[in-house]
């Protein structure tokens, strides 16, 4: 025993000498999994050590671990989405086939499939989640302003990444789906006219396909992890909810235990879904047949409603012009209302309007919904 | 030379569009129609719109008269013969076209005439019925166009039209003691839907049936002949069962019957329960044979659709059910088969077809179920996944347990 473990401890430091084992190690401080600077001129071992019997940061403890639970199901997000990759091919001649086969012939390839579709949904939830906490817990002001636009703009970019990938599938659901949401992207100016061009044209053919899954399975991860990377960067340099937390004398050694048992149950939750919820399949895409019932996904939902809800005289444009405003406002909310940051009691205006934005947005994705139903 | 120049000026003043776009050269006869057309404008341009024209043919052909004349009168001389009478017309048409020589060039029939006369409308034409149908009712009077030629009266598709032309005239067909429609029950049946609506070729109009120069209806025990012409597997069933004998003893059209000739409703196994009455007692030896055919076929069709729904339950899923939509194509098959069987009354006969269609749909429904009941396994190893995940749990609660001992220290 005392010859494996001596033997183990020489490789180390005979690696050690060569590679520096600790910088490499700090990558993952870098994305927050490790919520502690590594001192990269220690060897590893006293470097972690030393890291993780600091005292436990304010954050990295429920509810504060939202963002590192969505950070976690990105990962499980290009793993699964990397696997798929293998065997998707992406024409539309080409598309519905691999995807049946993948769900159908290849090993697992439902699981993976499934697994894929429910972390998609559960990242949309959980960053939409992030921004409302934020937003009760008026965490967006006093030096928080970055963090908070990175929230609204990683929940943006992750609905375009959601949205890209329900084309992918190319059958009747996910086309049409997509011809809609494609409805509510055109009447917005600038952005629209900007997506149309990045996607190749209004229309939906194989070279949009090709295009969707490009922006799909490379820009759009690249983006996000951009925006993970700069989120925990701020975070890092601010400390996430410093004020409201109060301090704690447990080490980082039992957060990252924490950590491990949440990403445990977040993996038994996603395979849990997938199997016992899996989407159905669809039928191939049929540009010639619209299926009722043909909606935006839930998160366009609202847009649509209220694209739709103007009196006919408003423009489209006009429209999109009022969303992207309205957009523009939760963006920039940390300079318009410069009183947060104080205990809910203490900012009674701001809780209410929170509410009754919640309390619209419901109402707009349940109008949304049966615009078409009514049809 | 000198008569030109006294026309020229009133043949330009008298000239149709049509005539005028023709070098004029009034010495000699202009185009086949020759100088006719300079009167007859509108009958020149229906004609040149037609086959004849190009074949040579004149105005002359038919009509006789001067083409090269220049005035009315002598125009109308030298054996004119002015429109011809209706009843010459089959005969006038006969003189090139039942003329076998000159009809041999063109590889087109040369016994239309002689069919013709065999015709319901032939044979009322020569006891003097002024109403029934000549060659220029059907083919056009100038404009005579080819049958392939779309805008033809006679084009296959246009065929309804043309005989509804006067068979869909209620007034007319009074006179002969017709009260029914034929054109519009033919439109409202099953062949009519095909046809007008779909646009099927495989569905007749009515010459299929009738024959066209020879128009006649088929007679008592030659219905089960024309239908057989495309229903042959139905007519070799019925033939070899009881009806043909008896319907033909008792003066029954066969096939029409049951179906009706014109406004034929799709086939059904519904069938049974209606048109058996008609001659059979509800508690008839028959009746009850009809009830175990249909027995037979709702059962197997009843088990296809089962089938149907599961297979496409499962395709949802996805699982890989190609195979088994082959199968059920077969069974299908099998169960479309059996309808021309029916038709010999023999339920001993229909039944090799209806089992094996159900067996068919019942294995695939069993298969299916052994498929999905697979996915009760998925579910176990559901369970065995979270015992180890809990385990893991666990594990990592000891440790991190451990760590805060530690860190208390």
């Amino acid at each position: 025993m005392r010859a494996r473990a001596g033997g183990r401890r020489s490789f180390r430091t005979w690696l050690e000498a060569r590679l520096n084992l600790t910088e490499i190690a700090s990558f993952l401080s870098v994305f927050g999994l490790l919520p502690a600077e590594l001192d990269t001129r220690k060897p590893l071992r006293e470097a972690l050590d030393e890291a993780l019997s600091q005292p436990l940061p304010s954050h990295a403890r429920w509810p504060r671990i939202l963002g590192i639970l969505s950070f976690i199901l990105f990962l499980v997000l290009s793993v699964s989405g990397m696997m798929l990759s293998f065997y998707y091919q992406p024409t539309a001649s080409e598309a519905y086939g691999s995807v049946t086969s993948i769900a159908r012939d290849v090993t697992a390839g439902t699981l993976v499939n499934q697994v894929h579709h429910w972390a998609a949904t559960l990242l949309l939830l959980i960053l939409a989640a992030r921004i409302i906490r934020f937003y009760f817990g008026g965490m967006y002001g006093r030096s928080r302003e970055v963090i908070w636009m990175l929230a609204m703009l990683t929940f943006t970019v992750a609905t375009f990444a959601d949205l890209t990938g329900r084309l992918l599938p190319w059958d009747a659901r996910g086309y049409w789906t997509t011809v809609r949401a494609r409805e509510v992207t055109d009447a917005l100016p600038i952005v629209g006219p900007v997506f149309s061009f990045v996607v190749g044209g209004p229309g939906l053919d194989s070279l949009v396909l090709t295009r969707f899954y490009v922006l799909h399975i490379i820009v759009l991860p690249l983006v996000l992890l951009v925006l993970f990377y700069l989120h925990f960067s701020s975070a890092r340099r601010v400390g996430l909810s410093a004020g409201a937390a109060p301090p704690s004398n447990r080490s980082l050694r039992v957060t990252l235990y924490d950590l491990l048992l949440v990403i445990v149950f977040l993996i038994g939750a996603l395979v849990t879904l997938a199997i016992l919820l899996p989407q159905p399949f669809d039928t191939a895409a049929d540009p010639f047949t619209t299926p009722p019932g043909s909606r935006p996904p839930w998160y366009l939902l609202g847009p649509h409603a209220l694209l739709e809800s103007f009196p006919p005289l408003v423009p489209r444009f006009l429209r999109g012009a009022f969303l992207e405003a309205l957009f523009a406002a939760v963006l920039f909310l940390p300079f318009l209302d410069r009183r947060s940051g104080e205990r809910p009691g203490r900012r009674p205006m701001a809780i209410a309007l929170g509410i009754v934005a919640l309390l619209l947005w419901a109402v707009l994705i349940w109008k949304g919904w049966h615009l078409e139903a009514s049809r | 030379m000198k008569a030109a120049w006294i026309v020229l000026p009133a043949l330009l003043a008298t000239a149709s569009v049509a005539a005028a776009a023709e070098p004029a050269s009034p010495a000699a006869p202009r185009g086949v129609g020759g100088m006719c057309g300079v009167c007859h404008s509108e009958v020149r341009v229906q004609f040149e719109q037609g086959i004849h024209r190009s074949e040579g043919i004149a105005c002359t052909t038919c009509h006789g008269g001067d083409p090269t004349a220049t005035t009315v009168e002598g125009a109308h001389r030298g054996g004119f013969r002015g429109a011809p009478r209706r009843r010459d017309i089959p005969a006038l048409c006969a003189s090139c076209h039942a003329d076998v020589a000159r009809m041999r060039p063109y590889n087109l029939p040369s016994d239309q005439f002689a069919l013709y006369q065999t015709s319901q409308h032939g044979q009322r034409l020569a006891k003097g019925d002024p109403n029934v149908a000549v060659c220029t009712d059907c083919h056009g009077v100038h404009e005579i166009r080819r049958r392939d030629d779309p805008n033809s009266r006679v084009f296959p598709r246009n065929i309804p039209s043309t005989c509804a032309r006067c068979h869909g005239d209620a007034a007319l067909m009074k006179k002969y003691g017709r009260a029914d429609n034929p054109y519009a029950d033919y439109a409202a049946g099953v062949h009519g839907i095909a046809f007008l609506k779909n646009g099927s070729d495989a569905a007749p109009e009515c010459t299929r049936c009738h024959g066209s120069h020879g128009a006649t209806p088929p007679g008592l025990g030659d219905v089960e002949k024309v239908c057989g012409q495309c229903h042959a597997t139905t007519r070799q069933y019925f033939l070899e069962g009881p009806h043909k004998k008896a319907m033909d003893a008792a003066g029954l059209q066969e096939c029409a019957t049951c179906h009706h000739h014109h406004h034929t409703p799709p086939a059904s196994v519904e069938m049974l329960d209606r048109v058996c009455l008609q001659c059979h007692a509800a508690d008839s030896a028959q009746q009850k044979l009809a009830a175990t055919m249909k027995t037979m076929f709702t059962e197997a069709a009843q088990e296809i659709d089962r089938a149907h729904r599961l297979v496409e339950e499962a395709g949802r899923i996805p699982l890989y059910v190609e195979d088994y939509k082959a199968r059920l194509e077969d069974a299908r098959t099998s169960l479309m088969e059996s309808f021309p069987v029916m038709h010999a009354l023999n339920p001993s006969r229909v039944e090799p077809h209806t089992r094996r269609a159900r067996s068919i749909a019942l294995e695939v429904s069993s298969e299916i179920h052994a498929k999905l009941a697979g996915r009760f396994w998925h579910k176990v190893g559901l369970g065995v996944f979270w015992f180890y995940l809990l385990l893991t749990a666990a594990i990592l609660v000891r440790a991190r347990r451990r760590a805060a001992a530690e860190g208390q220290r």
